[in-house]
């Protein structure tokens, strides 16, 4: 049997075992660790096993993770999720749409403050919602801006997807959370135009909500002001080359804390709670990663990357036509995969034809975590779609799935817009970190 | 079912109960343990941001926060499988049958046993390679020996967790299941 169809095989098991319910990172460890021992020797799988588990376990640079974790959840337990809605609803939530509008930019927020998508949405989803229905908005309107503002949380930096892509393609953490800065605010503005379109056009959908004076403005923005004020010095301190994203995520933990005690918002068990939570949320995500640190050696010794990457090349496309091809690969992967799962499984397979057809991979990690974004909402595996349900039993899955579907037209002209015109992911980190 | 069969089934449940108790009291532990590592690194990186500040960074400290970090991510292990944390891709679940998907959730406990097993053993012997070697990190020569060690038993309570629960699991008839795995989720 040849190597290149053992790899194939090995393919097809994973998927059968990810369709059986086994769980990801089982499944590829599994994989993984019986393919190297085919084409290698099970001695080779057992150093693996010993050497890539302690080397990830105790990576400096994935520290990262469980404190932005952390952050979020400690941001979460403290309310100011609340104020930064409160501060969003104060300023637009006045106009046609506007309480949706401000959900969308409070997740926006909330993103600079945790990177999962499926906390933002939760979060916003609790605070917003009933806003919303208390004001007569569309449920499908109403319900898809949660869900898809949720997902700006892995664009916008913090994001985990961001340093998960960093790790398995060895890329800089630092120019990637700068890549995602101006893509996010684009995201964000192109999902406030589309409401206020749909506004305009069925004012129905979403009625204009009570007019806030200047004070309750001021008010608003004072409420956020710590948050602003954490997201400023985090990820400003990155960018500005004061911080490292450990020590960013550190201080940007530590100020969350010190507001949320100042504020007495934060009692001792919700800090115990929050802390808890950062480490069993860190268990999931590493260990999928040291699995994904299984699945690669197989994948380079099945010789699967470097044949696709011939098959793809002989296609004769042109690389756009090849981007274009992986990108769609990744829009059908994503209704049916976990984000996080998709990027470890794909990049060995894709990263290496990116690379080799020339394409920056800061920008193709971009793009990579917005078609992940995709997924979030994708039927039938969109994970901040059932996670909207979670917090609006009322609505059915397919009126929130309908909700969705603009939001996500939208994510795919963005992904056109930064296939078009790559300096909108490149601009900020060419500039600062060149 | 015989008297002695029904005997011997209860001094099982018993048995099964006790090192199930016992299990849950370590996973506590080390979900405790790694818990303190996090809020100890946030600190850590916090004096040493600090410290930078005045001039006087701490020495090793990302050694030490290198070393800390094994503590962070296996210490929740055990508490992220028992509450459920493992993603899985669920969109058939119910095209299953009940039985199926039980044995389905079987296989996975008996796998990620096998997994962590595997971890351990591995672990162990690369422990004692390091301690034999003394291998140790780069700034302040923190010896990798004793996280390798920790991370096995780490590991080990992982695998004991799943094994535990696919017994229980195995034993308990259809409907309890359904109602414990209910219950769990």
């Amino acid at each position: 049997m040849s190597d290149e169809l053992i790899g194939v095989l090995g393919i097809i098991a994973l998927f059968v075992l990810l369709l059986l319910r086994i769980p990801v990172a089982f499944s590829i460890f599994a994989v993984g660790l019986v393919g190297v021992s085919i084409l290698n020797g099970p001695g080779a799988a057992m150093s693996l096993l010993a050497s890539e588990t302690f080397t990830i376990a105790s990576n400096a640079e994935l520290i990262v993770v469980p404190l932005f974790i952390l952050m979020g959840n400690i941001a979460t337990e403290t309310g100011m999720s609340r104020k930064l809605y409160d501060a969003a609803y104060a300023l637009i939530g006045s106009i046609r749409g506007g309480l949706a509008s401000a959900t969308i930019v409070g997740c926006a927020g909330f993103a600079a403050l945790c990177g999962s998508s499926v906390a933002s949405a939760l979060t916003m989803g609790r605070v917003s919602l009933s806003e919303m229905k208390r004001y007569d908005y569309s449920p499908k309107l109403s319900t898809g801006a949660v869900a898809a503002g949720g997902t700006l949380g892995i664009l916008i930096p913090p994001s985990t997807g961001f340093v998960i892509y960093a790790i398995l393609t060895q890329q800089s953490i630092g120019r990637l959370f700068l890549a995602g800065v101006l893509p996010g605010i684009m995201l964000c503005v192109l999902f406030v135009i589309l409401i206020t379109i749909m506004a305009t056009i069925k004012p129905s959908l979403a009625p204009a909500g009570p007019k806030t004076s200047w004070w309750e403005k001021g008010q608003g923005m004072l409420g956020a002001t710590p948050i602003l004020l954490i997201i400023l010095l985090t990820i400003g301190g990155i960018y500005t080359g004061i911080f490292s994203p450990v020590e960013a995520a550190a201080v940007g933990a530590g100020l969350a804390t010190l507001f949320g005690v100042a504020m007495r918002k934060l009692s001792l068990t919700s800090f115990w709670r929050a802390s808890q939570g950062a480490i069993t949320t860190t268990a999931t995500v590493m260990l999928i990663l040291i699995a994904a640190h299984m699945l690669n050696p197989f994948l380079a010794l099945s010789h699967i990357p470097s044949a696709l990457g011939e098959f793809l090349t002989s296609l004769d496309m042109g690389p756009y036509g090849v981007l274009l091809i992986i990108l769609a690969c990744y829009l059908v992967l994503g209704c049916f995969l976990e984000g996080f799962a998709m990027l470890v499984l794909t990049m060995p397979i894709f990263f290496p034809v990116i690379t080799s057809l020339g394409f920056d991979p800061i920008w193709f990690g971009v793009l990579v975590v917005l078609t992940l974004e995709m997924g979030l909402i994708s039927p039938p595996v969109g994970v901040n779609v059932f996670i909207v349900k979670s917090v609006a039993p009322n609505v059915p899955l397919k009126d929130i799935f309908i909700g969705v579907m603009p939001f996500w037209l939208v994510m795919l002209v963005a992904i056109l817009l930064m296939v078009m015109f790559p300096s909108i992911v490149l601009t900020l980190p060419n500039a600062m970190m060149n | 079912m015989t008297g002695y069969e029904n005997m011997n089934h209860s001094f099982m449940d018993t048995s099964l109960k006790r090192i199930t108790n016992v299990v849950d009291r370590l996973i506590s532990l080390s979900s405790i343990l790694g818990t303190l590592a996090l809020i100890f690194v946030v600190l850590l990186i916090l004096v040493d941001v600090i410290g930078r500040l005045f001039g006087a960074p701490l020495t090793g400290g990302q050694d030490i926060s290198q070393m800390t970090m094994v503590i962070i991510v296996f210490g929740g292990m055990a508490l992220c499988d028992k509450l459920g944390g493992n993603i899985a891709v669920d969109i058939f679940e119910d095209n299953f049958s009940a039985k199926m998907n039980r044995w389905l959730d079987i296989t996975g406990w008996l796998l990620g046993a096998a997994i962590f097993s595997g971890i351990t053993y591995t672990m162990i012997e690369g422990a004692a390679l390091a301690k034999m070697l003394n291998l140790s990190t780069n700034t302040i020569g923190i010896p990798k020996a004793p996280f390798q060690y920790l991370l096995a038993g780490f590991a080990a309570l992982t695998a004991l967790s799943m094994l535990l629960r696919a017994i229980t699991y195995v034993l308990s008839p259809d409907k309890e299941y359904k109602k414990t795995h209910e219950e769990e989720l």
